[in-house]
């Protein structure tokens, strides 16, 4: 006969296998994958961390390849594979030369998102989840014109030229120029200012030849943000006026004393979230990706989801985190209606 | 120099300390980690990941045949990287904008290749200044040259051969990339051990001097050799396009140069010429792909990788040092 003690352990054991399935609901392991260091990405790790305890994923890691080379990035996605990692959430470190990757990955029954950075089509990505980078440039640009009463000359700081968002902000920023009928000039489109060193010198050559023609600038790039935030500063100059990328320290304190006049949130937090939680369903088998889906179209895919955007400025300042995570928030919750077909 | 006293002088090389041969010991080494990652690492024989490692070790292999060619006659091809990146460019520009056959292309590429190699050694010949700084900066004028033809646009509608080929898996395992690397090498065995050529190219790097007072033609084979190393650097570019089954301005470069030094350094090729190691080079790319996948798969890899890498090329040229000494030392010919 049970004892009342056997019935006491009993019933603990049964509790703990009980916890255990319900603490970790999928035996899937995530990976999600900068193309490189960089402090964007530096969200997805709490993101990952979140994911991993809010859907009972059996592990989400965050993982950075050690330079921005592709062949690094691949090597770290193929050995995370040997490791039976079931799903992958990547910034491509290249555009065109990870879609080899993926489709490799997609061969093995691994799902791949393209994640706060396209995959050129045709690939073989399940999606891509980002900022929509022209409307983020094209916005940031119409606050820009607004903050310089609707005149006066403009410089677009921008990143790798390689690097075809590059092209996307470009073309955004001309054509929010172009929308003031003559009004605001495009003086200079400065690019590859997406290192420290070159966006230093470059940002700072610019400042002492043309600080007295220029009327505003737009910073689409993290790096440059931080760098013209704090040479604006150092200037003292708060007649330029400013409008930078993310969410850096350096850039918030310069908007809160007046250097800077806003800056184009993103949503990386999300990105890493959402992910990992939609690579857990397709990787379980249970979840398949809508074709019919209202996927935004955009130069480099046609399955595009904009992560989020917003404009940070004095009157958001200490409440746009709250803003992100409600967008996160609807983002997730009607990510299966919206976008799977689930059993 | 006699073909006699280069085959006597061959014959020691391809020997190590005490008669073993030189890569034996390489050898030990490179089953040593296989050995411990295996126990260590369960996913690291993974048919998966042998797929992989063997697809990047055969990149690595060409890339270090490259740069051994040139370091045969005692020079060194800085520009291996840039040279690739222009063959990738030229083969999917000739696949893809002109439409060109697959075969032509390659051919194209690889010409283009043999050539930029070719200017190298001819400067190189011609001005007597090192090849260090002759291919410092024809590294950076191919580069930008690259970039302003193709405005660093990717082409990737290159015909599905290309990628299927770079995904092919021969008895479910193995690259067919891996099979053209050991064919490059076979050939390259063959042509160093036993034509004239490269004898000559063997005497020229070990003293330019001495091969020229024996009728060598030295500055003639050091153009040749830079235009082989050119050539190889294409053929490694080929084998990107092929594996990424794209055309991408951002492969190569100086992300070659280290991987082009280790392999034939560490597999015994000197830095001062007048020998190779074929096989050697083989080898010590086995060990740095080796330890690269070894190292991920632990994920220890990440940040340790460049620093790992960097001390075993510095170890590499240390005992290259130390067997040049023990030669000059025991009498044994040096170059």
């Amino acid at each position: 006969m049970l004892s009342i003690r056997g019935l006491v352990r009993c019933s603990a054991l049964l509790g703990l296998v009980l916890f255990a399935g319900a603490a970790v609901a999928s035996d899937n392991k995530i990976a999600l994958i900068p193309g490189g260091p960089h402090p964007y990405f530096k969200p997805w790790e709490q993101a990952a961390a979140d994911a991993k305890k809010d859907f009972g994923i059996a592990a989400v890691d965050f993982k950075v390849p050690s330079d921005w080379k592709l062949n690094l990035q691949t090597e770290l996605i193929e050995s995370l594979v040997a490791q039976g990692y079931k799903g992958f959430g990547i910034f491509p470190g290249d555009a065109v030369g990870i879609n080899s990757t993926l489709s490799e990955l997609k061969g093995n029954g691994i799902p791949s998102i393209a994640l706060a950075g396209c995959a050129q089509d045709p690939t073989d990505a399940a999606f891509c989840l980002g900022t929509d980078v022209y409307r983020s440039a094209y916005l940031g640009t119409k606050e820009l014109i607004k903050a310089m009463g609707g005149k006066g000359n403009v410089v677009h700081l921008a990143g790798l030229l390689v690097d075809p968002n590059t092209t996307l902000r470009v073309k955004a920023v001309e054509t929010a120029v172009a929308e003031s009928n003559g009004a605001v000039k495009l003086l200079q489109t400065v690019a590859d200012t997406d290192s420290q060193e070159a966006a230093d010198q470059k940002i700072n050559a610019l400042l002492a030849a043309q600080k007295d023609e220029i009327g505003g600038m737009i910073a689409t790039g993290y790096i440059p943000s931080v760098v013209a935030s704090k040479s604006l500063r150092t200037l003292g100059d708060k007649r330029i006026k400013f409008i930078g990328i993310d969410d850096d320290p350096i850039v918030l304190d310069a908007i809160k004393d007046g250097f800077v006049s806003g800056t184009m949130a993103q949503n990386p937090y999300g990105q890493g979230y959402i992910a990992a939680y939609v690579l857990d369903l397709l990787a379980s088998g249970t979840c398949t990706v809508k074709a019919d889906a209202p996927w935004i179209k955009t130069p480099q895919t046609t399955r595009f989801i904009d992560s989020g955007t917003l404009v940070i400025n004095t009157a958001n300042l200490t409440s746009y985190k709250d803003d992100l995570k409600k967008v996160t928030g609807d983002i997730q919750s009607k990510f299966k209606t919206t976008y799977l077909t689930c059993k | 120099m006699t073909d006699e006293a280069m085959s006597e002088m061959s014959a020691r090389r391809r020997f190590g300390l005490g008669g073993v041969p030189a890569q034996f010991g390489l050898a030990i080494i490179i089953a040593a980690f296989w050995a411990v990652f295996a126990w260590r690492a369960p996913g690291f024989l993974s048919p998966f990941n042998l797929f992989s490692v063997g697809r990047a070790l055969a990149v690595d292999i060409v890339i270090g045949f490259a740069q051994m060619a040139a370091l045969a006659t005692g020079g060194m091809n800085l520009s291996v990287g840039s040279i690739g990146v222009c063959a990738v460019m030229t083969g999917g520009y000739l696949m893809q904008t002109l439409a060109l056959p697959v075969p032509v292309a390659i051919f194209g590429a690889l010409g283009l290749g043999a050539a930029l190699g070719w200017l190298n050694g001819f400067v190189i010949a011609r001005s007597g200044v090192s090849a260090f700084i002759i291919t410092l900066a024809s590294a950076n004028l191919y580069s930008g040259a690259m970039l302003i033809l193709t405005k660093a646009v990717p082409l990737n509608s290159l015909p599905m051969e290309v990628g299927a080929f770079g995904k092919m898996k021969i008895a479910g395992l193995v690259s067919p990339l891996l099979v053209i690397a050991l064919a490059v090498g076979l050939v390259l065995f063959v042509f160093y051990r036993h034509s004239v050529l490269g004898r000559q190219i063997l005497a020229a790097g070990a003293n330019a001097r001495a091969a020229k007072m024996s009728g060598v033609p030295v500055d003639r084979v050091i153009t040749i050799s830079h235009a082989l190393s050119g050539l190889l650097a294409a053929t490694a570019g080929m084998m990107v396009v092929a594996h990424l089954g794209a055309a991408m301005p951002a492969v190569g470069g100086e992300d070659w140069l280290l991987p082009s030094f280790l392999g034939p350094v560490l597999g015994g090729t000197p830095l001062s010429g007048g020998a190779v190691a074929v096989a050697g080079t083989m080898l010590g790319a086995l060990l740095v792909t080796t330890i690269r996948s070894g190292l991920l798969v632990l994920q220890i890899g990440n940040y340790w990788l460049q620093l790992y890498l960097g001390v075993i090329l510095l170890l590499a040229v240390l005992v290259d040092r130390y067997r040049a000494l023990y030669q000059e030392r025991r009498g044994i010919p040096m170059r």
